[in-house]
């Protein structure tokens, strides 16, 4: 009993540790002065109206948007097609892609972001949307891969064979049974891959250019000019955003479970 | 007229010979089991005529026209899983309409098939439920229903009842047997219970490590099985094991030790004087007669409406017998003797 109180004590301890600095971060939005102080002293809506008034802001935040949304969509497109290879393939065949397919995940980031910038800028595509698209899917992609790969094994594969005994071809039983059915792998795969290329920074820090910038890059190039609450409120709708992403995706799925 | 004709197909997986060198021919509406252990091949026998396995060798023919290198969606065939493999994200209706969406069949023609379907396996009212909420003897009836409704020219099943209780298999074994008897449709059924397959099947086919041992109707493997191996599989048995003493056409006599007579009995093919083999002695057929064989009773079980009873010989030979249970003898001196027509004297099986 004693035990358990101390187990309740320690995690309420380790959750306000990992949210308390988010929390912070949204009463800061809605201060009146001209610096961040906590908890703020007047409240207004002041820096939201500094926020959506600015065309560089409102710029990166589509941008962001943007970029998040194609990334995803790419990612869930190739992401399941090398989930569905990865499954087919032999064991030994299999191990090799999987660690391929992960490799990314585990990989630093700096040194990716190195190596993609000298080939970016070989094609001359720094500071352009495909090169953040095509960076951050590198990131995403392994979500999608990895959730739709566990969707796929517990898959039972009689039911393949059932389809094709009712006289389906293969893209007839793909369509109609196998697609509903990793669906929750694949969707939820997808949000995941918004949430990795919407608060994506040390790529797009390399990639970005002076026009496409996104959310986070502005983010960072501002405070280091100057550190008003409109940082924070660029970071508070970060949050809400990925938030409200990953509540559609858990809807999406409850729907999907009746 | 065959409706499936296996031609030598043989099945080997790696190094591993799963299904020898086989002949099967199937007749136009008729249901035949096969009936074996797990491991006899009597699944990959099922499978190679689904298509959804490759024969390494020999042919399959549907209706005179040779299907073995066609994909299972050409084949025209119903298959019943062992888990009946039901999409559990469509409804009952929709699990059962498949086979018709995929022949394009209009919404009309499917709607009335389906619901002729559902009544036909008596799950009329459950349309429209999610196949996760069914039991599992209501799924299997889906199952059913899903392969009868494309109207395949075989029905195949794999252990269809294996997941159901004793009392409910015992209804499915029935009303199974029943739509075929109303329509009879060609169905290769595959089972390792003896009972299931006497109860439906008009031939079943007994197969052991690969082989079919022997085929037949269920009464002709009971009364005159070709070896020990079918004896002990279909139904209770007493083997008594020695050696052929005489053999006058098809009747042979076994010097068994410890008898101090021979047992008479019907000879199955291959019985040859002094070979070894075994005299099944089915124990229904155990009667207490003057002037029969001494000995005495070491166990009694109560069946319900019959008993059990062990007998064991003075030779030591023990043997098992079935009575009414108002029949059986108080006291632990038995005498006993069998009817020589009932009884077969049969090659061992072999390896």
């Amino acid at each position: 009993m004693r035990g358990r109180i101390a187990l309740n004590v320690f995690a309420a301890v380790v959750a306000m540790v990992l949210i308390l600095p988010l929390l912070a971060v949204v009463p800061a939005a809605f201060s009146d002065k001209s610096f961040i102080r906590l908890p703020p002293e007047t409240w207004s809506l002041r820096w939201w109206h500094v926020f959506f008034n600015d065309p560089s802001w409102r710029r990166a935040l589509l941008t962001s948007l943007n970029v998040a949304a194609l990334s995803a969509i790419v990612s869930i497109l190739a992401g399941t097609a090398a989930a569905l290879g990865i499954a087919r393939s032999g064991p030994a065949l299999r191990t090799v892609l999987t660690g391929l397919f992960v490799g990314p995940v585990v990989a630093p980031v700096i040194v990716l972001a190195v190596a993609l910038y000298a080939i970016a800028r070989s094609f001359g595509l720094v500071g352009t949307t495909t090169a953040l698209v095509i960076a951050h899917t590198m990131l995403a992609l392994p979500y999608v891969a990895l959730n739709v790969g566990v969707s796929l094994a517990a898959l039972d594969p009689r039911l393949d064979l059932a389809a094709a005994g009712l006289g389906a071809g293969p893209w007839r039983i793909f369509r109609t049974v196998t697609l509903p059915l990793i669906a929750p792998g694949i969707i939820g795969g997808g949000v995941f891959a918004f949430i990795t290329s919407f608060d994506e920074v040390v790529l797009s820090i390399f990639l970005a250019g002076p026009t496409v910038k996104t959310l986070p890059v502005r983010i960072w190039e501002e405070i280091r000019v100057e550190y008003t609450p409109v940082v924070a409120v660029a970071a508070t709708l970060m949050v809400a955003l990925a938030l409200l992403a990953a509540l559609c995706g858990r809807l999406f799925l409850r729907r999907g479970d009746r | 007229m065959t409706a499936v004709r296996f031609a030598g197909i043989a099945k080997s997986f790696g190094n591993v010979a799963a299904l020898r060198p086989t002949d099967l021919d199937v007749a136009p509406g008729e249901f035949l089991t096969l009936l074996g252990p797990s491991g006899s091949g009597k699944t990959t026998l099922l499978n190679i005529c689904a298509g959804y396995v490759a024969p390494s060798a020999g042919r399959l023919l549907l209706d005179g026209r040779d299907v073995t290198g066609l994909p299972p969606r050409r084949r025209n065939m119903g298959m019943v899983f062992q888990n009946y493999a039901l999409f559990p994200h469509m409804s009952v209706f929709e699990n059962i309409a498949y086979g018709l969406r995929v022949r394009g069949l209009d919404r009309a023609d499917i709607a009335s098939k389906v619901a002729h379907a559902l009544n036909v396996v008596q799950l009329g009212e459950y349309g429209q439920r999610s196949v996760r909420e069914l039991s599992g003897g209501q799924q299997q009836r889906v199952a059913l229903a899903r392969a009868m409704v494309i109207e395949p020219d075989i029905l195949l099943m794999d252990e269809p009842l294996g997941a159901l209780d004793r009392q409910l298999r015992k209804d499915v074994q029935l009303e199974i047997r029943r739509l075929h008897v109303a329509q009879p449709r060609t169905t290769l059924y595959v089972t390792h219970d003896q009972e299931e397959a006497l109860v439906m099947s008009d031939r079943i086919a007994v197969m052991r490590a690969g082989r079919i041992v022997q085929i037949g109707t269920g009464r002709e493997l009971y009364e005159r099985p070709a070896d020990t191996f079918v004896a002990k599989f279909l139904g209770e048995s007493n083997l008594l094991r020695g050696e052929v003493a005489a053999v006058h056409g098809d009747r042979a006599q076994l010097a068994v030790p410890g008898l101090d007579r021979p047992i008479e009995g019907r000879a199955a093919l291959g019985i040859r004087i002094g070979a070894p083999a075994a005299a099944l002695i089915r124990p229904e057929t155990i009667q207490p007669r003057t002037s029969g064989l001494l000995g005495r009773v070491v166990e009694r079980v109560y069946l319900g409406e019959l008993a059990a009873i062990r007998v064991r010989l003075a030779g030591g030979h023990e043997l098992w017998c079935r009575r009414l249970s108002g029949e059986v003898p108080e006291g632990d001196a038995a005498e006993i003797g069998w009817d020589p027509t009932a009884v077969s004297i049969l090659p061992e099986a072999t390896q």
